[in-house]
């Protein structure tokens, strides 16, 4: 069971600026090979607990407890961690291989070693023509391309990774996701943080969210799509178009929406206690029904559910 | 020590960030360019200043040959007079008016004025021995000063002339300019830092205080490189006017001695001011637009208390200023080169500013640590002096 040994565990940390909390009494574990996935609105804490986790700032309270070589600490060494912070940025009147270089070793690596893993990464993103470069004279999305080697040149076995995703084309997504995806085979247990929610749903193995510095909702991504309700949703694909107001009225639906991309599908989340079977047999009578297919909701869904129930009760609470 | 580690390679990053040998061969031959041009320059004016023609009519005036002023008669004419004054065949005419007094005539504000005045005081003084009868000798000898010979125990030893102060001045010059190369390095690197947000991934990684440390000496060591280029300018200058003109250079500030106290205090004074510039840095996001950027001309203020050393290097003032650590980087070389303050006076003075730099490297580090990680907000002084006193990894 090695992967579920704890890397890194939170315990009631809370941080305040100003007298305004920003993460408050967050507690979680990080296991050693899973990418762990921190989500949550602005403002939610995330890169706050982020920076706490690599040491940018310390907690006011709590702890954090780090075990990467068998040796707890209180604090992530360098050596075995990678970060991408935020708020990114490079010395831009430098060429990108010293750049690399120079993280390298800030790392630990030798010089030639740290020389070598730069340009293995700049070939696999597709920039060791441009190695001589200064970082200024590359476009945003390559100098986050080189942001992003300088994060893990030194193959660590923790990576923090704060909205790797931001600013991306979709094929750089694409790229990075499967880069993530790599670097867990390869044994690096990640923790993101992004609100790209089709990208962690794809990503993660386990999401935190958080609301106004807490966590609302933590589990795999299995548990979490379970943990919007339990009732069941559907899609239907029609033979053309059709009058909606037949199936609104229907007793066992819930909730009707168009789907976006196709005028001639529609999803419907049943109401409780209803099943699929039965609401089937009445749904071919309602509509020229083609197909129909069960579904799971969205992380998106799940986001903002949840968040808008955290927002509501706390609104509700008198403190 | 892992410290260490962080710390060589930052100084040797903040070193080659800045240092290109192309930007230092150019700015070599800027300086010894722009030192030929301003020499000959005021060459020629001087030559220039030599024509001056002072036309005299019924005053019996020579002047030495080689001055400045060149004397010839006037016409008798009037008339004649004020043509050749009109024409610029003379620039003034020096008559004698019936109660003994002068008068020059010109038409713009004339040159020279002291010298030709010294020639009038030596024709009036020559005048008035004449009708007292004491003769030109004998005066002299009534008014010479009786002679002394200042001897030093040590034979080698001179005292210190107008060229051992000329060089403590241009060494302080070259501090100034170390320190203020220094300045704006740090200035502009660690604030474009903030700007650009590297900070981030470096804290993460590093220690602020083998950052600071790291940029210490790394900018130091830039700075320290870009003197060295115009001493090297300086020397060649020197060299090439001791083979034109004879031009020599003090004995004291080539002897192994002096030279390694020069380097010493003025690696002190870059570590000490270094600190000081990278804390304050790190405290701003922005020189533009900061209204403190003018703390950075602070470091002026030491260097000009130190200018009183050069009028009397070994007055109880000289002594406490070479020795207060804020003051003696500049005050002690100074002292050295003028007069000889002694081996235990050096360490002493070396001593409280190695302790003076050691503290504010701690304080700054301090500083750094938080002021590094802010932005929008400029800390006020309090608040910097609240994390100066706190412990590290407060932030």
């Amino acid at each position: 069971m090695a992967r579920l040994e704890s890397l890194v565990r939170l315990e009631h940390v809370t941080k305040s600026f100003g007298g305004r909390p920003a993460v408050d009494a967050l507690s979680f574990d990080v296991r050693r090979g899973e990418v762990f996935a921190l989500l949550g609105p602005n403002g939610a804490g995330k890169t706050t607990t982020v920076r706490m986790l690599v040491g940018v700032i310390r907690p006011d309270e709590g702890r954090i407890v780090v075990s990467l070589d068998g040796q707890p600490r209180v604090s992530l060494p360098p050596a075995l961690t990678g970060y991408l912070p935020e708020d990114r940025g490079l010395y831009r009147e430098i060429p990108v291989l010293r750049t690399l270089i120079y993280f390298g070793r800030l790392r630990g690596l030798e010089k030639h070693e740290a020389r070598r893993r730069a340009l293995e990464w700049l070939e696999r993103l597709n920039l060791l023509d441009r190695k001589d470069e200064r970082v200024a004279a590359l476009s945003k999305g390559n100098q986050q391309r080189v942001q992003f080697i300088t994060a893990v040149i030194h193959r660590p076995q923790l990576a923090l990774l704060d909205e790797p995703f931001t600013g991306l084309d979709p094929l750089s997504q694409e790229l990075f996701l499967g880069i993530v995806r790599d670097l867990r085979e390869a044994g690096t247990t990640i923790i993101l943080s992004a609100h790209q929610m089709d990208l962690v749903e794809r990503a993660a193995d386990r999401v935190l969210l958080m609301n106004q510095g807490r966590e609302v909702l933590s589990g795999s991504i299995d548990e979490l799509h379970g943990r919007l309700d339990g009732r069941p949703r559907v899609r239907l694909a029609l033979d053309g178009t059709a009058s909606l107001e037949a199936l609104r009225e229907d007793p066992d639906v819930a909730e009707v929406t168009a789907d976006d991309a196709d005028p001639t599908a529609i999803h419907i989340r049943l109401r409780d206690g209803a099943t699929v079977a039965r609401f089937l047999a009445r749904a071919v009578t309602l509509v020229p029904l083609r197909s129909l297919s069960t579904e799971r909701p969205r992380l998106h869904e799940v986001f903002v559910h949840v968040v808008r129930e955290d927002d509501a009760r706390r609104a509700g609470s008198p403190s | 020590m892992r410290h260490w580690y962080f710390v060589r390679l930052v100084t040797g990053w903040e070193f080659r960030r800045y240092f290109k040998w192309k930007d230092q061969f150019l700015g070599f031959l800027i300086f010894v360019g722009i030192s030929v041009i301003a020499f000959a320059t005021s060459r020629i004016a001087g030559r220039d200043g030599r024509s001056m023609t002072v036309a005299t009519y019924g005053v019996q005036l020579s002047a030495p040959p080689g001055g400045r002023i060149a004397l010839a008669p006037a016409p008798a004419d009037s008339a004649a007079r004020a043509a050749a004054l009109r024409d610029g065949d003379v620039s003034g005419i020096l008559s004698r008016r019936g109660d003994g007094t002068f008068e020059l005539l010109v038409e713009k504000d004339p040159r020279h004025l002291p010298e030709l005045r010294a020639l009038l005081v030596e024709l009036v003084r020559r005048e008035r021995l004449a009708e007292s009868g004491i003769a030109e000798a004998e005066l002299a000898r009534i008014l010479a000063p009786p002679p002394l010979e200042v001897r030093f125990t040590d034979p080698d030893r001179t005292r210190a002339g107008r060229a051992e102060r000329v060089a403590a001045g241009v060494f302080l010059g070259l501090v100034m300019l170390a320190l203020f190369t220094s300045m704006a390095y740090l200035l502009t690197g660690i604030t474009g830092e903030k700007q650009l947000r590297v900070t981030e991934s470096i804290t993460a990684i590093i220690p602020p205080q083998a950052w600071i440390d790291g940029k210490i000496l790394g900018i130091g060591a830039y700075a320290l490189a870009s003197v060295a280029n115009m001493v090297v300018g300086g020397l060649v200058l020197a060299l090439a006017a001791k083979l034109a003109w004879g031009f020599s250079i003090p004995d004291v500030v080539v002897r192994p001695g002096v030279i390694l106290v020069l380097v010493l205090f003025s690696v002190l004074a870059l570590l000490l001011w270094n600190a000081f510039f990278a804390a304050f840095a790190s405290t701003i996001d922005d020189p533009n637009t900061s209204a403190r950027a003018s703390v950075m001309f602070v470091p002026m203020l030491p260097v000009a208390l130190t200018l009183s050393v050069l009028r009397d290097p070994d007055d109880t003032g000289s002594r406490v200023l070479s020795l207060f650590p804020l003051t003696s980087p500049s005050a002690m070389p100074a002292r050295v080169i003028l007069s000889d303050p002694g081996v235990g006076e050096i360490a002493l003075s070396a001593l409280l500013l190695v302790a003076m730099i050691w503290l504010t490297r701690r304080a700054a580090g301090r500083i750094f640590e938080i002021g590094m990680l802010m932005y929008g907000k400029e800390p006020t002084l309090r608040e910097m002096w609240r994390w100066a006193s706190a412990k590290s990894g407060s932030r």
